[in-house]
Formats: structure tokens, sequence, C-alpha cells
């Protein structure tokens, strides 16, 4: 169990990170070490909260407290002040543009107020790096089932009940795309991820590789057991320098802590998952059951 | 890091680390769950107001409550220290003061768990101001 008491949650999305949130994760943990207070109070990088117009962005956890456009320097008073004495640091809040009321949580922000998300979900939420938050957030539950409890078809019947359809223009229907591949023989088929993001003006694919990058994984493992593939690619693009960084620590950690995924290896762009579902050791896991 | 072989380690991992975000998941809505404010100035650190906050954090946790425990500045009640602030879903804030061990786990048996007032109230003596015209 945490013993920690507060949250301290800094955007590590692209926006923010080009805007120094790194230089204030080091402040906020410097001053939080002068003032003795590491273990009361935990600071974590997380992805994209959605809101870069005003980065780089500091939620305080648990009243959830919203501050934007923070810079390095304003570290000491929002220990000194808010984690300190309780009272909240007015000029960091989000001023609305029209009431010009001060919002300190952002679910009364015009911004976030009708959103509810979905994919992005744990982006913002959790810390991209480690999977122990994923996991606490039912992360490879999803796979964990399909692997010992589903067979393929039984997936596949699953994915097209749901009327899930593909996030591009096309709209195709995930669950018929997964039955065409399934019952395409072939020696060895793979599962393709396409996070090259060419649309102008798009950025939802890198704000879920920087901030839930297992999530990608996750999903790629599930596809790739539904229709037979024991590999999988991602394409991606070298001006996601963020994302690459991310999704590489994510399958080291996924391979070091799942036993059904991941292995992986890297040639410049392109990420090569091997899913490692070689029949016998699918069987060895639902044996075990 | 130790591996994950099975449905079951799965699970049993994911339980042990829920904790680790309790306090996100808890902010995502804070009126549904109890709300504590510890007032953690000179005057209520010097009466013992530490030992309640960490008081409060363990025990409403050992005792399955779920709850948000924050520290604020003084709130004025100097000669009444430690004082809190416990704010129930849906309830006005209660403030109660002189709160020593015995007087929290009073609070947390009685008025957290049943809503029943115990001694201590400090009445509320202050208007909020709407700025708002």
């Amino acid at each position: 169990m945490s013993k920690y008491s507060m949250h301290l949650l800094v955007c590590g999305g692209t926006g923010c990170h080009a805007s120094e949130s790194d230089a204030i994760v080091c402040n906020l943990r410097d001053e939080l070490e002068a003032k003795g207070l590491m273990d009361t109070v935990q600071v974590i990088l997380t992805g994209c909260f959605g809101f870069c117009e005003k980065g780089p962005i500091v939620k305080v956890m648990p009243d959830n407290t919203f501050y934007v456009q923070v810079k390095p320097e304003d570290a000491q008073t929002i220990i000194e002040e808010h984690v300190i004495k309780g009272r909240k640091v007015t000029r960091l809040l989000y001023q609305d543009p029209v009431s010009k009321e001060m919002i300190s949580d952002s679910k009364h922000m015009g911004f976030f107020k009708k959103q509810l998300r979905i994919v992005l979900r744990n982006c913002g939420f959790i810390n991209p790096e480690n999977i122990d938050e994923y996991i606490a957030r039912d992360g490879y539950q999803a796979l964990g089932k399909v692997l010992s409890e589903m067979t393929p078809e039984q997936v596949i019947k699953e994915v097209r009940d749901s009327g899930q359809r593909g996030r591009g223009g096309g709209g195709f229907p995930t669950g018929l795309k997964w039955e065409i591949a399934s019952k395409n023989k072939a020696d060895q088929k793979y599962v393709v991820c396409n996070a090259d993001e060419g649309d102008p003006g798009a950025f939802m694919d890198r704000s879920v590789l920087e901030g839930d990058p297992h999530s990608v994984l996750e999903a790629m493992a599930i596809c790739g057991y539904s229709i037979g593939a024991s590999h999988g690619l991602i394409y991606i693009r070298a001006e996601y320098p963020l994302a690459i960084a991310r999704l590489k620590i994510a399958i080291k950690q996924a391979r070091n802590m799942v036993c059904w995924a991941i292995r992986f290896s890297a040639q410049s762009t392109v990420l090569i998952l091997n899913f490692a579902m070689e029949q016998e050791h699918l069987y060895a896991v639902k044996k075990q059951h | 890091m130790s591996k994950i072989t099975s449905l079951a380690d799965l699970k049993k991992k994911r339980d042990e680390l829920k904790g680790g975000l309790d306090i996100r998941v808890k902010a995502i809505d804070p009126d549904s769950v109890v709300q504590v404010k510890v007032a953690m100035a000179t005057c209520g650190i010097a009466s013992g107001a530490k030992t309640v906050m960490e008081f409060f954090l363990e025990q409403l946790e050992r005792r399955n409550i779920a709850a948000i425990v924050t520290q604020t500045g003084c709130m004025g009640y100097c000669y009444a220290e430690p004082t809190i602030e416990v704010k129930l879903p849906g309830q006005d804030p209660v403030v109660y003061g002189f709160v020593d061990l015995k007087r929290a786990d009073q609070i947390i048996e009685k008025y957290i768990k049943t809503g029943e007032l115990v001694d201590g109230i400090i009445p509320v003596n202050y208007q909020t101001i709407d700025f708002k015209e």
C-alpha cells in the first residue's frame, strides 16, 4: 500500500516536454527532498492531458487542482504554498476566457467538461514508463482473459458483436477485418500497427503511444492471437522520438513481466514485436489453470 | 520484477498495485468520498496535527473507508488545535476542534461511519463570499 498522501502529475507529452516539464519534475523533486517530503508526496511524469495550448501542466491529486503554464521556478511556490500550507496558487490556475473565473478543477473547464475518455483513459493518468501503473488500471487483463479462457473464434465474435470499427476515415469493422485475416492461410502472419499518423494536425495516435503505450501492445497481442499471427510490426515515424522511446521501454517491461508477450528488436523506426505465442507455449499457460 | 505466468498471477498483481493509484482514482470524483482536511499550520503542528493526520491516513485505509485526507493552512481556531474539517458526501463540512487520537477515533467510528455527531464541533461562524454577480 502506498503511504503517499499526495500525487503531483506533471504532463510529459511532447508539447509540455518541449516547454521544460522535465525541469519542473526535477525542481519539484529537489524541493520535496529539501523539505523532507519525499515519502509523502509522489511526483509522476504522465502522458498528455490534451490541453497543450496552456502547457506545461501540473495536476495536484487528490484535490484535482489543475495548474497551467507552470515554469520550473514555480516548483518552489507549489510545494511551499499548496503542498505544505494547503493554499492553491491562484496565479497558476486556469482562467475561463469568457467568465474570467479562475477554475481549479479541470472537470469544470469548458475544454474538459464534455469529454468522456475511452481510448485516452489512461493518458495523463498513469506513468507510461511504469508497467505497474498500467496493470493497476486493469492492464493486460483482456489479453490474459483471451489467452486463457477464449478461442480465437470467440475473440473475433466478441469484437464483431461489439461493433468496433477502425478509427481511420474508412471506419472498417474491426471484427470483420480480423475474421478475414484469420481465415487467410499463410506460413507467417503479422499484425501491423500503423503509428505513422500521416494526416496533418492529428496527434491522437502519438498521445496514446506516449501516454499509454502498453495498451497498444496489449491490443496487438490480442489481435495476433485471434488471427494466428506470431509477430507484430509497429511502423512509427522518426519525428515521434518520445513515442518511440516510451514504446521501447514498454516492450522491454512487458517482455520482462508478462510471459505471453513480447519479444522485441528495433531497427530505426520499425519496431518488431514477437508475441512468443507458439502453440506449446499457449498450452503451457492454459494447463496451469 | 517477477514474471507473470497466469491470469491468476496477473489479477493478484493488479490487486496489489491498485492501492498505488488510489489517490488519483478518488480524485476523479472527490465529492463521492469522505474528505478530511487537517489544519497544519504552526499552531496545528505544535499541538500534534501531524500525528492526527497520520492516524486518519492509516486508520481510514485499515477500516476500509474511501477517503481523501489532505492538509490545509490555519483555519483560525488556534485555541482549539488540532482542528480538522470533515466533509461527508453530499453534506456540508463539519469542523472539529481539540482532535486528539481518541477523538479522531470517535470521529471515524461515529461521524464518518454512521453520521452521528460527536463532541468538539466548532459551529460555522463565517459566510462564503460569492464573487459572481
